[in-house]
């Protein structure tokens, strides 16, 4: 025990001593430490930022589900089904769903009169977490919240095109105008890169909507996963997540899954090349710290040689030569931990959200076990080789 | 230099023995001999000298007593013990406990301190780490260097560094050193102070010393010397009769 803990101590001096020599391995080593951690640790919340920044590609994490109004092979009088409250509480809670929004849509055209002219357009009642979910925000006024909707008030927001159409240039934020008979403020114009033809459409709090208008239901649900390697696995478990609560008959379930697979396929490429890039990395430390030990071995060929002389045994030599490989790996997997938290807490800061504790220490035992295994690995046959020396020889070379 | 030392009483059996040992060197062209049958023995309390001109086999012969060299043939044994029948595990443990050895050129380790360097024998031998310092301190005291302590050992002179490396080959206390041209590097000041302090372990602490040597004033200091040319054994001058065998102080 004693001899272990000297040559640890004996081994690790070395080490801290020839710091300049092994400077590259070092930081090569380090730096793919670093990022094996940061990448690893942090890209659940990076493709989650992401995704939200990526809503110009068509809102990939998104799923409708919605139940259709009649089937090919039925009457078309069969009644509409509604999603039930613990229907949908079940899907906000499944794995992978970041956040649900419940809607309905007005069977038939909605009107509205302004200035003697009457408007047809399409009527939505949603709750306070639809703009949120298809990442809408006003282009002008507000959009209404969890108070307006639980209120039940008379407010809507318009589609820019439909405001356009019914109150021309004048201002239409602020207006009252008619929906069928109910005569509602608008607070806000729709805005958002995903808005699509719902520019022509009119939104009131759903519970108004069910309280006041005729024909409306609960019949979809806008499904925002957290990540695009969520989606598939939420769309599939939906019909027997529905169906365990209500029943999931005409129940269909669309994503946009084109879009989907071309950005998984870009940023698997793009993961890959990061994975790649840290393996080279510790790959090239690796090669860095067997270049370092058997040009170590070379040169202190006379010290093995003494060392030898004085009594040491084969196995000490090899213990020394590769536990100053293990220290080289170990200490700079270390420095590295350190430099992968700083980058974790910067990009946690970045995206506002913290690194995950669990996931960071997992990484990091993965970080160690690999520097152990680079450090074995490069560190076995220059220690082998110095172990195997013969003493005079090794003290009478030059 | 002062006087060989004093006449001790005969011993009853020699702690080194070599007997008709010979060794060859092997290259493309074939074997080279360098020793040829070479016998010899050193007695407890007992100083030998090997001279002899460059390449006539005087550090082969060292290395086959410190066993970091097998001979071809011929026997060899020490402490009672036939040391051609170890392994190389039972040598390493041998050199570590009953060796020590003063290289040619004083090759201390790089990249250490002057206790460092006194340390790394200690730790081979397994001695525990609150003994160390007090028996380094006690090893490099006698050789004039305590105040080079934590001095890094490349910044030495010669002369200091080759005072380390005998401190070095002392501080285990072995039964047997072998001395490399010790005082090659010194002047004449301390190379007395090193033979000063060989002679005086030889003296009380029961053990021998075999030193290589072109210095007619270090050989004449010795009981023995044993000339050596072309790989054989051509004289040996006894000055003095050997001291009186006692108890084997190292246990290999």
């Amino acid at each position: 025990m004693t001899k272990l803990f000297d040559i640890l101590r004996v081994s690790s001096r070395q080490v801290v001593r020839q710091r300049r020599r092994y400077f590259g391995v070092i930081l090569s080593i380090a730096l793919g430490t670093a990022g094996l951690i940061a990448v690893s640790t942090m890209s659940r919340d990076v493709k989650k930022n992401l995704n939200q920044d990526l809503e110009l590609l068509g809102g990939c994490t998104l799923i409708k589900a919605y139940f259709e109004e009649f089937l090919p092979d039925r009457h078309q009088s069969s009644r509409v089904q509604s999603f039930e409250d613990r229907t949908v509480e079940a899907v906000r809670g499944y794995p992978g769903v970041d956040l649900a929004s419940l809607s309905g849509v007005k069977r038939g055209a909605a009107a509205s009169v302004w200035r003697n002219r009457t408007e047809h357009y399409t009527l939505f009642g949603v709750d306070e977490y639809f703009w949120d979910v298809n990442s809408f925000y006003p282009a002008a006024g507000t959009l209404f919240g969890q108070g307006e909707v639980q209120g039940r008030q008379k407010v809507c927001v318009l589609g820019a095109e439909l405001a356009r159409r019914i109150f021309g240039e004048h201002d239409a934020v602020g207006s009252f105008i008619s929906i069928d008979r109910d005569i509602f403020r608008v607070v806000g114009i729709l805005g958002g890169l995903g808005v699509g033809d719902r520019t022509q459409f009119a939104f009131i709090p759903l519970t108004t909507a069910l309280d006041r208008i005729a024909g409306m239901t609960r019949d979809r649900l806008y499904i925002r996963c957290a990540t695009w390697d969520d989606v598939e696995g939420v769309a599939d478990h939906m019909e027997s997540l529905v169906s365990s609560h209500q029943s999931s008959d005409r129940l269909r379930v669309v994503f946009a899954k084109e879009q989907l697979k071309r950005v998984k396929r870009i940023v698997w490429w793009v993961e890959w090349f990061i994975y790649l890039s840290v393996l080279a990395t510790l790959v090239l430390g690796g090669f860095g710290i067997w270049n370092g030990m058997m040009s170590a071995v070379q040169a202190r060929t006379r010290e093995i040689g003494l060392k030898k002389a004085m009594g040491a045994e084969d196995g000490d030599i090899l213990a020394q030569f590769l536990t100053e490989a293990l220290c080289l790996s170990l200490g700079s997997a270390v420095i590295g931990i350190g430099f992968g938290r700083t980058i974790m807490e910067v990009i946690g800061k970045l995206l506002s959200s913290p690194p995950q504790e669990d996931l960071f220490l997992r990484f990091m035992m993965v970080g160690l076990l690999f520097a152990l295994i680079l450090g074995i690995g490069a560190g076995f046959y220059p220690a082998l080789r110095a172990s195997r020396m013969e003493v005079v020889k090794a003290i009478r070379y030059e | 230099m002062s006087s060989p030392p004093s006449a001790p009483s005969l011993a009853k059996s020699p702690l080194i023995e070599v007997s008709e040992v010979s060794h060859e060197y092997h290259n493309g062209a074939g074997a080279i001999p360098v020793l040829k049958g070479v016998s010899l023995t050193v007695g407890y309390n007992e100083m030998a000298a090997v001279m002899g001109p460059s390449g006539c086999g005087k550090s082969t012969l060292l290395s086959i007593l410190g066993l970091l060299l097998v001979p071809s043939r011929g026997s060899y044994r020490a402490l009672g013990r036939d040391l051609l029948t170890l392994n190389r595990s039972q040598q390493a443990e041998f050199r570590r406990k009953c060796i020590g050895f003063v290289f040619q050129s004083c090759n201390l380790i790089e990249n250490t301190t002057v206790y460092e360097n006194l340390e790394f024998p200690l730790i081979y031998a397994g001695v525990r780490r609150s003994e160390r310092a007090p028996r380094i301190r006690e090893t490099l005291s006698r050789v004039n260097l305590l105040h080079r302590l934590h001095h890094p050992s490349n910044l030495l002179s010669g002369g200091e560094q080759q005072r380390v490396a005998v401190a070095r080959a002392l501080v285990n206390r072995p039964q047997i050193i072998l001395a490399d041209e010790p005082t090659g590097q010194l002047d004449r000041e301390h190379s007395q102070l090193v033979m000063d302090h060989f002679q005086q372990l030889v003296e009380e602490e029961n053990i021998a010393v075999v030193l290589v040597t072109h210095d007619p004033q270090v050989a004449a200091r010795c009981h023995r010397v044993y000339f050596l040319e072309d790989g054989l054994l051509t004289s040996e001058r006894t000055l003095n009769p050997l001291p009186p065998h006692s108890s084997l102080r190292c246990n290999p």
